[in-house]
């Protein structure tokens, strides 16, 4: 009796164990559950009385029977009310002095009555993100941030919880609007970096909160906002991909064949079942629609306002509020010219700030070229970049400068000039064309590319003999037949934007001879019809081939009919009419393409100018769109293709993308020796984990192809083949076999022999003659 | 046999093996090399100063007072014999320490999870003069939070402590904050008499196992404990001081001509308007002072414990027996409610 009585008294003070019986019946153990509260409520009262004092000689702690509250909690709501109070009430009051395992328990605590909904996420981030600012302890502030974040990552779980969003970025704002002085608002920028990376806040509100950090007057908050503008946004794509990634490498096929061969339980079947749930899941992922995401860069208020802010309080004065060191101030500039050449800003001041910079000897120069590059655009006066190039030029560009700053010099020269051609004067050019002669070969790959570039905008500017042949040929039928369109672009000029394949639908529209008024009409009439029937569909884009319709229209007009025929006759006059144009034009300038489709530009349809264009037509516009690629896959379009491709790509390298210091220094890697380290690092290569890791080492893998077949074979967790199972077999268990061998009857050996013939002739054991 | 000489060779050489030292690998460490990679961040000692010649009783004395917050238990519970013994020979007049200060330095212990220090403690409190034990806030909350412990020991251990304080000082026991409807709750949880649920079995409207005042096995020694100090509790607190008659006649012949001189002469007593509880937190009903017996009565019977103490004592009467005979003590206690 008195040994039961014993393990009964222990099993009274398991709290889990008593957890557990409360989960699955609460009201039969309520009264059990009342003692334990009560217990909690004096130690409480305790523990308030005097905090310091630990209660660890004692059997029960608080921390324990705060633990066991807060899980049960949720079972008794009208007994536990006021128990989130005071676990608030300890945290705010004690949390300097409480022992770390208690505060943390607290902490969890609070969490889990969130979790539980016993509280809601406000008031939760209400009672965390004081603290998270206050508290002196490090690990406290971990805990805090992890739990802050996760919290905001499952209330904007299923769906954007925008309530309790707002306030908490409008808290975040506060923190650092509030004193920008404090080194607190880094909290604020760590809190909505991370929660940026993860997509949950992906609007201008968080992107105000980083505008305000960057324009702060802590070194630290404002490199933390600077970077995010700067790095935030492929952090993010980062973040995304990766995640796509993870989530690949389940099996489902490995999965079900061991299902298949082991013993089956229900473990191992819901293990298949869940996997296939995983992979549905992924599938689901993978196809839906990509979130559309706009850079931060692209959500900012006041772009000008937020650069010339930038640039004057951090970078212009000669004392300014916050002290940063050269790369801070990098990273500053970085951001404004980053910002100039997005939004096509006009901030004058800062280009003559580079002035100073602009010097061999300036540590990391490369960096402040690329941020020039990047703060020039089209709309910068080109006299305020004449000095800056001029400068380069002089200060970069001699024979006498070591070859990698020659050849810096020159990209950045470049690299102005691709943003403003007008930047360059002739002389100048012509003089830094010379260096395609030097002997070093970084600084020849730098001016050929300027060579090349001024070929393309603006070769009248070049000597005569350094023009090349398209160039020039452009030139002579620019200034002989249309009186100079395309000559010297001036300054400020846009080029006329238009929609692609345009004239192919207005040429086709003439052809078919529709009447534009009853067309428009059938065309959203058509739309109209489908937006209301399907809704599953988005109607635009499900539109068939537009044929039937026009087609019926004819049926019923049989006037129209002859009409068509008319227009027919007439189209196909001025085609010919055009043909012989083509012609007398091919006999002047018979490789001019160029010229060719200037010529259709200058009588650019009216058709978008003048009306809407219906679903319809855009999806007729496609058609001929891609039946007009067809055409130029024709070897004699090739060659325009090509050119088209060359200004795709050029067109490719967006804006958006950052100018770096490794695209000044590019090419000055050609001018650079190998010693023997480098090169016998280069030739070990596949051997070295970190060399191999930029793939260009591939060749270098000095091994047989059979070892490399096979190194990829076992990478991919393939078999071995028959012969290298027997080539390895342990010594010890062939013996049995060759022993018998020898003693084989004669017999024995014939059947054996025929045997092995007769499998010769099969193909294999199995005989593969047949698959 | 291969493997046995194999073994043999192995272990004659290991007593003599040189290790190789190898150049560009790490030496290895010695055999007698003393670890302090750990970084610890408090040191616990086990044994506290344990010398004892040269010193006098006082500092001895001050010195087993501190011994009490030891890890050790058994150095907890000798600096507590040791106490004891020192009270006893000190004598009631002279101790170098005032009994309040050793209350508030040896209170934790009633929560401690030794029963041989419990038991000391007891010994320790009962040789106490009870004359001076200051304020006994924090005394009664260790012994609220015993009595609710989940050990049934330290709950009877509690109930102990209780009765003590209402045989030495019962007036300071309910001058104490939470003195009277606090423990009143704490006894009425302890007693699962909640209310509606005496005579039924319905919580909440939802169906709950039956629930019998007895506690489990049968043992109703913690019972019969309980209601026993209930009921010298609600004695303590309900029973009117005795009025002298004569008391008031000889102060108004002490101080002739004047009337009701008391009221405008300064307090006697330490903290006079501590009821008022200006500087402390604020109070709900149920830690409120109580300082009259009539107050304490009325204030029982407004929040309606009478009805439910009432309800549980005939209850536990039916249980015959220890426990309906403490029962039927509490019935008597309870009448003096009724009466005030």
């Amino acid at each position: 009796m008195k040994r039961k009585l014993a393990a009964l008294e222990k099993v009274e003070a398991d709290l889990p164990a008593l957890q557990r019986k409360i989960r699955t019946d609460p009201s039969s153990y309520h009264d059990d559950f009342v003692n334990q509260y009560s217990q909690y409520q004096s130690l409480y009262e305790l523990f308030e009385a005097s905090p310091t004092t630990t209660d660890d000689s004692g059997l029960v702690r608080l921390r324990d029977l705060v633990d066991f509250v807060s899980h049960v909690a949720d079972c008794y709501p009208s007994l536990t009310k006021g128990f989130a109070g005071q676990l608030t009430r300890l945290l705010e009051i004690h949390h300097v002095t409480l022992e770390s395992e208690l505060r943390d328990k607290l902490v969890g605590s609070l969490v889990l009555l969130r979790r539980k909904e016993t509280i809601d996420s406000q008031a939760l981030l209400q009672i965390l993100w004081p603290l998270l600012i206050s508290t002196p302890s490090k690990s406290l502030r971990a805990l805090l941030f992890s739990k802050i974040l996760n919290d905001l990552r499952t209330s904007n779980n299923k769906a954007t919880n925008h309530k309790l969003n707002r306030s908490m970025q409008t808290t975040c704002y506060n923190l650092i609007a509030s004193n920008p002085s404090s080194p607190k608002g880094l909290w604020a920028v760590k809190l909505t970096r991370e929660l940026w990376k993860r997509q949950v806040w992906a609007d201008a509100k968080a992107v105000s909160i980083m505008e305000a950090a960057a324009l702060s007057q802590d070194a630290k908050v404002v490199t933390g906002g600077v970077r995010f503008f700067l790095g935030g946004d492929q952090e993010r794509e980062e973040a995304a991909d990766d995640d796509s990634e993870a989530e690949e490498g389940v099996d489902v096929r490995k999965l079900k064949h061991q299902a298949g061969i082991n013993k089956k339980n229900d473990k191992r079947m819901k293990e298949v079942r869940e996997a296939k749930k995983k992979i549905k899941k992924q599938e689901r992922k993978k196809n839906a629609p990509h979130p559309l995401n706009f850079s931060a860069l692209h959500l900012l208020n006041d772009p000008q306002g937020f650069a010339e802010k930038l640039f004057q309080q951090h970078l212009q004065p000669s004392q300014p509020k916050v002290k940063l060191n050269l790369e801070q101030k990098l990273l500053v500039l970085n951001l404004v010219s980053r910002l100039v050449g997005l939004h096509k800003l006009t901030v004058i001041t800062l280009y003559s700030y580079f002035l100073k910079y602009l010097t061999p000897r300036q540590p990391s120069v490369t960096s402040f070229l690329a941020s020039l590059a990047q703060a020039t655009h089209s709309l910068v006066p080109p006299d305020v970049l004449e000095p800056l190039v001029q400068k380069i030029a002089n200060e970069f560009v001699s024979e006498a400068a070591a070859s990698e700053v020659a050849s810096a010099g020159l990209n950045g020269i470049r690299e102005i000039c691709v943003r403003q051609p007008l930047a360059m004067n002739e002389t100048l050019l012509q003089d830094l064309v010379q260096y395609r002669k030097s002997k070093d070969k970084g600084t020849q790959m730098a001016a050929r590319g300027l060579l090349s570039l001024y070929r393309d905008v603006g070769a009248e500017m070049l000597k005569k003999r350094d023009r090349g042949r398209d160039a020039a040929l452009k030139l002579r039928h620019t200034t002989t037949n249309e009186g100079g369109i395309a000559a010297a672009r001036r300054f400020g000029q846009v080029e006329e934007g238009g929609i692609e394949g345009l004239d192919l639908l207005e040429k086709w529209k003439e052809e078919q001879g529709l009447d534009e008024d009853e067309d428009e009409v059938k065309g959203w009439e058509n739309w109209d019809a489908e937006s209301d029937g399907s809704e599953s569909s988005g109607g635009w884009i499900n539109v068939e081939s537009d044929g039937e319709d026009i087609d019926v229209s004819d049926s019923e007009d049989e006037r129209e009919k002859k009409q068509k025929a008319d227009k027919l006759a007439k189209t196909t006059t001025s085609e010919e009419k055009e043909n012989m144009d083509d012609a007398a034009s091919r006999t002047t300038a018979s490789l001019e393409p160029e010229a060719a489709l200037a010529r259709e530009e200058a009588k650019i349809s009216k058709l978008a100018t003048t009306r809407i264009l219906t679903p319809a037509d855009l999806t007729k516009l496609h058609e001929l769109r891609q039946s007009t690629a067809l055409l130029n896959n024709l070897p004699s379009a090739k060659r325009r293709k090509l050119a088209a491709q060359a200004a795709a790509a050029k067109a490719a390298k967006h804006a958006d993308d950052a100018v770096t210091a490794s695209d000044i220094t590019g090419p000055s890697k050609l001018s650079h020796k190998n010693n023997k380290e480098e090169r016998i690092a280069i030739a070990k290569g596949y051997r070295d984990g970190v060399i191999r890791e930029g793939g260009r080492e591939e060749g270098n893998d000095h091994r047989s192809t059979t070892a490399r077949r096979k190194e990829k074979k076992a990478a991919e967790g393939k078999s071995t083949t028959n012969r290298e199972k027997a080539r390895k077999k342990n010594f010890m268990m062939t013996l049995g076999k060759a022993k018998r061998k020898g003693k084989r009857s004669l017999v024995e050996q014939r059947g054996i022999l025929k045997a092995h013939v007769d499998r010769g002739k099969r193909g294999g054991k199995r005989g593969n003659a047949g698959n | 046999m291969g493997s046995s000489t194999k073994k043999k060779n192995e272990k004659k050489k290991g007593d003599f093996q040189k290790t190789k030292l190898k150049v560009g690998k790490t030496r290895p460490t010695n055999t007698n090399a003393t670890d302090t990679s750990f970084a610890a961040k408090s040191i616990v000692l086990k044994q506290q100063n344990l010398g004892e010649s040269g010193r006098d009783a006082t500092t001895l004395f001050n010195h087993n007072l501190s011994l009490l917050s030891s890890k050790n238990e058994t150095q907890r519970r000798d600096a507590l014999q040791y106490l004891t013994a020192a009270c006893i020979s000190f004598g009631v007049a002279n101790l170098p320490q005032s009994p309040g200060a050793i209350i508030a330095k040896a209170q934790s212990l009633i929560l401690d999870g030794n029963s041989d220090v419990r038991t000391q403690l007891l010994k320790l409190l009962k040789v106490l003069p009870t004359t001076d034990l200051g304020s006994l806030d924090q005394i009664l909350l260790y012994a609220r939070a015993g009595m609710a412990h989940l050990s049934n020991d330290i709950k009877l251990f509690a109930l102990d402590i209780v009765d003590w304080l209402l045989v030495s000082s019962p007036e300071t026991l309910m001058a104490c904050p939470g003195g009277w409807i606090k423990m009143l709750r704490t006894f009425q949880n302890l007693l699962v008499w909640q209310g509606e649920a005496v005579n039924g079995v319905v919580t909440h409207g939802k169906w709950s196992a039956t629930r019998s005042t007895s506690n489990k096995l049968g043992s109703s020694k913690l019972l019969v404990h309980q209601l026993n100090t209930l009921t010298m509790f609600l004695t303590a607190g309900l029973t009117p001081p005795p009025i002298d008659p004569l008391a008031e006649v000889k102060r108004a012949a002490l101080v002739f001509p004047l009337l009701e001189t008391q009221c405008h002469l300064l307090p006697a007593k330490s903290e006079p308007f501590g009821y008022l509880n200006l500087f402390g937190a604020v109070r709900d009903v149920e830690s409120e002072v109580y300082a009259d017996a009539d107050e304490r009565a009325n204030i029982f019977n407004e929040l309606g414990m009478l009805d439910i103490f009432k309800a549980g004592a005939r209850e536990a009467k039916k249980e015959a027996g220890e426990v309906g005979r403490a029962a039927s003590g509490l019935e008597k206690a309870l009448r003096l409610a009724e009466v005030g």
